[in-house]
């Protein structure tokens, strides 16, 4: 599995503890935390002191909040399971919790969305390590008053504390603050309806590389994947979406509703979405493109349509084009309507039938007066230039003759369709020389 | 803009035509029709416990217990089969999953089990080493140790793709039983009635051989190296019918190399009266019908090759799992600081085999026997976690298993069980 190299967990664990925010800095918290693993199975009191039951769950509750507050407990009593509201814990230490009065109304338990079950959802399963940039299964969890509630304040993800589990006694119930990691610090993103059940994460993970993302995602199990997306801000996750592998990206696609996908890929550069739309089957293909702005979907129906190995199958579509009747002005003020674009290197210039005259830097713009016209700019050097049609290899023929950092590519009347940028280049030579499609992997398997 | 539009659409209309299959998929549908993890799994299940087990099988019961093969092997294709669903749909190996479903225990458990049927099954491809060096002349303490070591050097070093193909290659000289099968002139008309009409002599052997049968083919790292392959590689549901196919054949293979042994050793050492194998050399006389005096070489390089396929793979596919209940499969471009357990797992597994058959007076048949019997009696609680896991919903999704199918599972989890606790009862009367 590909996995960056990290420090180890203890390393982490402490930069943690040590940051100055973190609750588990707190001294109070780090002595009164309590291990939910070793809470499962303990007895529930009431305030006499007389066994009602054994724990079975905790139930937290997800909000704005940082640290999710215990909710209630799933407790068996007899042969039933029934459900006590959180706000009967009178006290809950790592041997017992103690109830508030005598008087329990027992109830069933259905799940209620925004709230998930510690042993059942989180325990075991795999969380994001934010800190680490990794998947990593969670040993255990930690519970401390804070705020006026019983609150989830930690993780564990050491092998040591998982091993501590299955010994008998009271072992497994010491807690070890030591290997606590801050709940603040990772991204849980299971529970039982696939929905995401993290609020604190979002900043954290929206301070990481889209690289760095990608990896995270590569490594989560499908429905995770999603949940993971989610998270993000829709401008974060397409940049996340294209430093995915191709393999990775389909399959995270699949999950995904066509609505959501088409909002990802239409802020994806437009050759990069085309990419992954080549790769669908064209029923999820059109369902991808129907849910999008028309104009998007027809640009990039265009690109899907071209050989990957041709010209136009590189070429983004983002471009700024000005008549050479236009102002310096008007073609500032495009440049900046389309600031999310990445076309911020100048705009091209056709004349009255659409054919491509210049590309104007934008040094040279911003150097001129406002109301000059665009036609006394063009001069040499002029652009270089490929017909739609060129193949990859005369592409990249004519771009280390030049130089540039990007070529237009015009179509057989000479009108600008697009534009391969030099990174567009990398990439293609990427796909075609380097990685072995099928055999990636840890390599773990042969 | 308005003008580039234009262009668009009328170059839409031109459009070049869209491939229809994906470079990607005839690349992997040839792969895996090649050198799949199915087939591979398929041919090292035919390693030297494998094939002793078979010969035994046929030696002492004739035709009687090939139905023992059948049914063996269509667990083994059914357990396969969902082995690799689970990888594809969960994306996690069959440990770590456990691990979140039934929580640190039988995480614990199943992840010894593993180990434990694993370091058997290690024991018994240097067992069939040392068995193929012995044919030759050569002795145990010379040829197991270079095996150790060159496993383990092509492994760490990377080289292992490129041997696998001569390993794998070798091996599949078994198929020569096929041949020798159908010369040795084996009464079919017995053959097919043992089969498919159950008989089972009520005794110790035939069941601890029955147990065996069942133990060597539905191997429980075959089950997890399947699982693993599948999260490793990164498989999409998209891949997952050409992954079964790959499933299926190199299960039915198994299966067919299984009953060909069983039957020309049926119909040459049983017929001529040799009802207990005690060395290699005997299993190897089956193979005279096609090869005469080859037969001895040919069984002795097929031992060799499949021994080195399945310990090559072996550890490998146990240090991933192991190391898959940590949370966070290691793999081979890990140093050695960063995953201990993967490669602790990996040495232990190893050495820790390699000295079990070196021990002096060993005898190496019956511990290929004993071996497989081990695999068989750890195969159950694996079994029971899968067949778990293919039932959660919350897992598994639209892939979890349909009532038919889990009733399929239940009868072979019952007929496992019912062989262990006979061969238990036999043990212990």
């Amino acid at each position: 599995m590909k996995t960056p190299a990290v420090p180890a967990i203890n390393t982490v664990a402490k930069r943690i503890v040590g940051r100055r925010d973190s609750v588990l800095a707190r001294k109070s918290i780090r002595d009164s935390l309590v291990s939910v693993a070793g809470l499962i199975g303990r007895p529930v009191r009431d305030d006499a002191g007389r066994d009602l039951g054994k724990l079975v769950d905790i139930v937290v509750r997800h909000g704005e909040e940082t640290y999710p507050a215990v909710s209630g407990l799933i407790v068996k009593v007899g042969q039933r399971t029934s459900f006590i509201e959180g706000a009967r814990i009178s006290k809950l230490t790592k041997d017992e919790i103690r109830l508030s009065s005598t008087k329990i109304n027992l109830q069933e338990y259905t799940r209620r969305p925004g709230e998930s079950l510690l042993n059942a959802d989180v325990i075991d399963h795999q969380i994001v390590d934010v800190n680490g940039l990794r998947v990593v299964r969670s040993s255990d969890l930690y519970l401390a008053p804070l705020d006026r509630e019983i609150r989830l304040v930690g993780v564990d993800i050491s092998f040591v504390s998982f091993l501590r589990r299955i010994v008998p006694g009271t072992i497994r119930r010491r807690p070890t603050p030591e290997r606590v990691v801050d709940w603040a610090t990772v991204a849980s993103l299971t529970d039982s309806t696939g929905e995401v059940r993290t609020s604190g994460p979002r900043s954290a993970l929206s301070r990481l590389r889209p690289a760095d993302l990608a990896d995270l995602i590569e490594d989560l199990v499908g429905r995770e994947q999603g949940a993971l997306i989610e998270l993000l801000d829709p401008d974060l996750a397409a940049d996340v979406l294209e430093e995915m592998e191709d393999e990775d990206l389909l399959g995270l696609l699949r999950g995904l509703s066509a609505e959501r996908a088409a909002e990802l890929l239409g802020r994806m550069e437009p050759d990069e979405s085309a990419e992954v739309l080549r790769d669908l089957d064209e029923e999820h293909r059109e369902s991808i493109l129907n849910a999008m702005a028309h104009e998007t979907a027809n640009s990039l129906r265009l690109l899907v349509t071209f050989d990957e190995a041709l010209a136009g199958g590189v070429m983004t579509t983002h471009s700024v084009i000005c008549h050479e009747g236009d102002t310096v002005a008007e073609a500032l003020k495009l440049l900046v309507k389309n600031r999310a674009r990445d076309v911020s290197d100048g705009v091209i210039v056709v004349d009255a039938k659409g054919k491509l005259l210049d590309h104007i830097q934008m040094i040279e713009l911003v150097s001129t007066k406002s109301s000059a016209v665009l036609s006394t700019l063009i001069g040499p050097p002029f652009p270089t230039a490929v017909g739609i049609n060129t193949p990859l290899d005369e592409v990249i023929e004519e771009f280390s003759n030049n130089r540039g950092s990007s070529i237009i590519v015009i179509d057989e009347t000479n009108k600008p369709v697009g534009r391969i940028m030099a990174d567009d280049l990398v990439d293609a030579l990427v796909a075609r020389t380097g990685r072995r499609g099928f055999a990636q992997g840890s390599g773990a398997l042969t | 803009m308005s003008d580039v539009k234009k262009v668009a659409v009328k170059k839409a209309v031109a459009s070049v035509k869209l491939p229809t299959i994906s470079p990607r998929k005839i690349r992997l549908a040839a792969f895996l029709a090649v050198m799949g993890p199915g087939i591979i799994a398929g041919l090292s299940d035919d390693d030297p416990a494998g094939i002793t087990t078979y010969s035994q099988l046929g030696a002492r019961y004739g035709y009687r217990l090939l139905w023992v093969l059948v049914l063996s092997t269509i667990a083994l294709i059914l357990f396969q089969d969902l082995g690799a669903r689970i990888g594809v749909v969960t994306r996690q190996g069959l440990i770590g999953l456990v691990r979140q479903k039934y929580g640190a225990r039988s995480g614990v458990f199943s992840a010894s089990s593993l180990i434990l049927a694993n370091i058997g099954t290690m024991t018994a491809e240097f067992a069939g080493i040392a068995a193929a060096g012995q044919l030759f002349g050569l002795s145990k303490y010379i040829s197991v140790p270079i095996a150790g070591i060159l496993v383990t050097f092509l492994v760490l070093r990377g080289s292992f793709g490129r041997v696998e193909k001569v390993f794998f290659l070798l091996s599949a000289v078994f198929l020569s039983y096929v041949l020798a099968g159908i010369l040795a002139h084996p009464n079919w008309g017995k053959a097919l009635h043992g089969m498919v009409v159950p008989t089972m002599p009520f005794t110790k052997d035939a069941i601890f051989i029955a147990t065996a049968t069942l133990g060597t083919t539905l191997a429980p790292w075959g089950l997890a190296f399947i699982q693993s392959y599948s999260v490793d590689k990164r498989l999409t549901r998209d891949d997952l019918r050409l992954l079964r196919v790959d499933v299926w054949t190199g299960s039915l293979l198994t299966g067919i190399i299984g009953f060909f042994v069983v039957i020309t050793c049926a119909a040459t050492l049983n017929r001529q009266g040799i009802f207990n194998i005690t060395d290699a050399s005997q299993a190897a006389i089956a193979l005279k019908p096609l090869a005469g005096t080859l037969a001895k070489d040919l069984f002795a390089v097929g031992l060799v090759g499949a021994a080195l396929l399945a310990a090559s793979i072996l550890p490998l596919s146990t240090a991933y799992s192991v190391s898959d209940l940590t949370g966070r499969p290691a793999a081979i471009n890990d140093g050695y600081a960063e995953a201990p357990l993967f490669y602790g797992t990996f040495a232990a597994i190893t050495v820790i085999s390699a000295i079990l058959v070196l021990i002096p007076g060993a005898p190496l048949i019956t511990i290929l026997l004993w071996t497989q019997v081990l695999n068989a009696v750890l195969l159950l609680p694996l079994l029971c976690y899968m067949f778990g896991i293919a039932r959660d919903k919350r897992l598994m999704g639209e892939y979890s298993a349909t009532r038919t199918m889990q009733t399929i599972y239940t009868v072979i989890i019952a007929m496992v069980s019912v062989c262990i606790a006979c061969m238990l009862w036999f043990s212990f009367h």
